[in-house]
């Protein structure tokens, strides 16, 4: 397969994968905003999606949806995620499904109709922010049941749990910092839950452990759960096997990267809850970030030096 | 439900060929199967079927970008409902004729860039060889598969007032809009279910197909790796690029995928290098090669045209085709014909004058208000001056510009381009337009898809059918 290729369809995934925890996100603190606006303001979720450049910051949850989807200074809005996510889909067009590409067309169309800012301003936002969200959905089951299992699939998912695992260490380290920042334990478990319900976990987590709200059981469910889609070793678990299809077809050559994954693997998964917390949770989740990015880096950097 | 509204305010224009009307009121044979449909179909529901062609248009990504302040808009080439049919008598003989012409110009490019007979028969004088842009000293002597230089083109077709088909231009280098040709046809048949069927109109849909044999049958490999050279996505013509290599299920490259090691062209891919043997290349030949052609270009690649010379991969077109559809040259074609073929031309040219010679000049200059005068490097129905309509300012300025170098233009008379149907507003208006056929040349012959693009000016009166200029297209029916 072309470099170019294989990093475009890695991209598409990541753009996809992105949108689709960015409105997740919104349309979580959109309700945690309505209850208790001090403990969950839109200013870090701007922060955290946006460069050190950005000086828009807003409390009103409109102006804030409005600025996270729509707005084209924002390198991260939804419109510029998905319109970059097209360009690639539409550059590997002979690589992935037909009916993936016009799924993509067709959001990209959806956003960028005229009428649709008016329905974020006039209309419920929630459900503004589910339609959206719905095309994350079908991209995702379209994917699923009209790409074959071939190079282009695996690269497309190296793009997509890089970018989930990603997203969800970042979004759990902003959240301990939120919580060591406060001594109430009331407090602390609103933002553990939130972090669950960003994420997507908050109906498991109730489902295995009941209303309940346990750090260790948090933490070993975001962090090692091997069932959870959205768990941090179930990501580095996908990553892991798709990178050595990868190489099993011949896409690849055994390197580095396999060393890494491999290695980051079996970290999270031998570390028990207690010397996580000996060695202290942000630290563990520093080093995980650390090692993210040398897997990240390490993936593009196999198909950039690769000029002559 | 009758429909005869429709037809109620279609001011046919003064002695112009109409496709669909004989004289006022009787309609040619070919129309009348569309015609019943029309009348048993109400304005709403037409106009229903003209809001799903733009929506399906959008929807499918049949669209091209234009940025404007970073904002990348899509837009879609017009496109106007009612069919453009032919008969296949008409047909049989557009066939033969493109075919006849195009056999005429394959051999004269081989002449040019070997021994030059047609030069020194006196036929064609070589000045205006050697001073063409077009022509390539790069290609003198090399050798090209089968002897087929233009592999694909798309010469485009008037019908003057007296109904026959002229030659307006012979596109040899990288001709676009084939690809309309298919997702018109592929609207049509969404516009209009079972229609298609019960007229009895030719299939357009094997053209990948075709193409890709063609391409494949320039190797002697078994299994040869062929690519599609884009010059990228900001390419007006993109969709094009990216539906070919998709339906044809070849890989699409851009210019830096590509690299030549030791005169062999590579393309980089995650696994190392893979060399590539034939290059379908949408690329014009001033960015093929930086080191040989414009240095600046990066849509291409360095050293292609060594590799090209030995003989280590194919480009098609091949490079130096332009020298052909120069409009200069234009005026030899029928010549040509005659002297390589030793027959008459089937279809003819448009009278041109070639303002290089001072008596032609002359007479240009007396009847300027029925001529339109263009350069002979132009493309794309820019820089010409459309003497019917221009101010006595303009028609100065651009006499002047033209005596600065006069070899560089020809003028033609006005030409009376015939109308069709179009559905404008809830009515039928009549509207300018030309022909596009496709023909893919290969190691067995020529071979021209039965269908083709129908350019139409939209702008009442106007006769420019280019997508720059407020051109669009219709769907274009060949009948069996």
């Amino acid at each position: 397969m072309l470099s170019r290729v294989a990093n475009n369809l890695i991209w598409l995934d990541r753009y996809m994968e992105r949108g689709n925890g960015i409105l997740s996100l919104l349309k979580v603190n959109f309700y945690a905003n309505q209850d208790s606006p001090e403990l969950f303001s839109w200013t870090p979720i701007i922060k955290n999606f946006t460069t050190s450049e950005n000086d828009f910051y807003t409390e009103d949850a409109i102006e804030c949806i409005d600025f996270m989807v729509f707005n084209i200074g924002n390198s991260n809005s939804i419109l510029n995620i998905v319109t970059k996510a097209r360009e690639n889909a539409r550059s590997v067009q002979e690589h992935i499904s037909r009916e993936l590409w016009l799924c993509i067309n067709n959001y990209y169309l959806y956003l960028t109709d005229k009428d649709l800012p008016r329905r974020l301003r006039e209309e419920d936002p929630v459900q503004f922010l589910e339609d959206l969200r719905k095309h994350h959905l079908i991209y995702y089951g379209t994917s699923d049941v009209t790409q074959e299992r071939g190079p282009s699939y695996y690269f497309m998912h190296v793009g997509k749990f890089l970018e989930r695992v990603i997203q969800i260490s970042d979004f759990t380290a902003l959240k301990l910092k939120e919580i060591a920042n406060t001594s109430d334990s009331l407090e602390k478990s609103f933002y553990w839950k939130n972090l669950l319900l960003s994420i997507g976990g908050y109906q498991l987590y109730l489902k295995t452990h009941k209303s309940t709200f346990n750090e260790e059981h948090i933490i070993r469910m975001v962090f090692q759960d091997k069932s959870f889609p959205r768990s941090v070793y179930y990501c580095v678990n996908k990553l892991n096997r798709h990178i050595n299809q990868l190489i099993e077809t011949n896409e690849l050559e055994k390197n580095n990267l396999e060393f890494l994954l491999g290695k980051l693997e079996s970290t999270i998964k031998y570390t028990t809850t207690e010397s996580i917390m000996e060695q202290g949770l942000n630290n563990y989740i520093e080093g995980i970030k650390e090692d993210v990015r040398n897997i990240s880096a390490n993936i593009n950097s196999v198909y950039f030096s690769n000029v002559n | 439900m009758n429909n005869n509204h429709l037809f109620s305010s279609y001011d046919k224009l003064p002695s112009t060929w109409d496709e669909m009307y004989c004289d006022s009121k009787k309609f040619r044979a070919q129309y009348e199967g569309f015609i019943e449909y029309l009348k048993n179909t109400s304005p709403e529901k037409l106009t229903k079927k003209e809001d799903l062609s733009k929506q399906l248009f959008m929807s499918q990504g049949v669209t091209f970008t234009v940025y404007n302040d970073n904002e990348g808009i899509e837009k879609i080439f017009p496109f106007d409902i009612v069919p453009r049919i032919i008969t296949a008598p008409e047909w049989d003989k557009i066939e033969k004729g493109i075919k006849q012409r195009l056999k005429a110009l394959n051999l004269f490019i081989k002449d040019i860039y070997n021994e030059q007979f047609i030069i020194k028969d006196g036929i064609i004088p070589a000045d205006l060889i050697y001073s063409c842009p077009n022509f390539l000293r790069e290609m003198k002597g090399v050798k090209v598969p089968y002897d087929v230089y233009v592999h694909i083109s798309g010469v485009d077709l008037i019908r003057n007032n007296d109904g026959e088909f002229y030659v307006l231009e012979d596109n040899l280098r990288t001709p676009s809009g084939v690809s309309y040709m298919l997702e018109n046809r592929e609207i049509s048949k969404r516009l209009f279910p079972g229609v298609l069927p019960k007229s009895h109109v030719r299939s357009v849909s094997n053209y990948p197909n075709l193409l890709y044999k063609k391409l494949k049958e320039l190797s002697d490999l078994p299994n040869p790796n062929i690519v599609l050279l884009t010059p990228g996505i900001y390419n007006s013509a993109y969709y094009e690029h990216t539906t070919l290599a998709r339906l044809m299920g070849i890989e699409l490259v851009e210019g830096t995928d590509l690299v030549v090691k030791n005169h062999f062209v590579y393309m980089k891919t995650t696994n190392g290098l893979k060399q590539v043997d034939i290059i379908y290349r949408r690329v014009d030949d001033d960015y093929l090669d930086p080191l040989e052609f414009n240095a600046k270009s990066v849509l291409g690649v360095a050293g292609i045209m060594a590799a090209y010379r030995k003989g280590n991969v194919n480009i098609v077109n091949a490079p130096g085709t332009g020298i052909a559809d120069d409009k200069a040259i234009y005026i030899y074609v029928p010549d040509m014909i005659k002297y390589y073929l030793n027959e008459e031309p089937l279809l003819k040219n448009i009278d041109t004058y070639q303002l290089g010679k001072p008596d032609e000049l002359e007479y240009v200059t007396k009847n300027i208000r029925d001529m339109v005068i263009k350069k002979t490097d132009g493309s794309g129905g820019y820089g010409m001056l459309m003497g019917h309509e221009a101010s006595d300012e303009e028609i100065k300025d651009y006499l002047d510009n033209v005596k600065k170098k006069p070899a560089n233009f020809i003028a033609q008379p006005i030409l009376r381009l015939s109308t069709a149907p179009c559905y404008i507003n809830g009515q039928l208006s009549p509207r300018c337009i030309d022909l596009r056929p496709f023909a893919l040349a290969g190691k067995d012959g020529i071979d021209i898809c039965p269908g083709g693009l129908t350019r139409v000016a939209l702008k009442k009166g106007s006769l420019v059918v280019n997508s720059s200029q407020g051109g669009g297209s219709k769907d274009t029916w060949v009948l069996e």
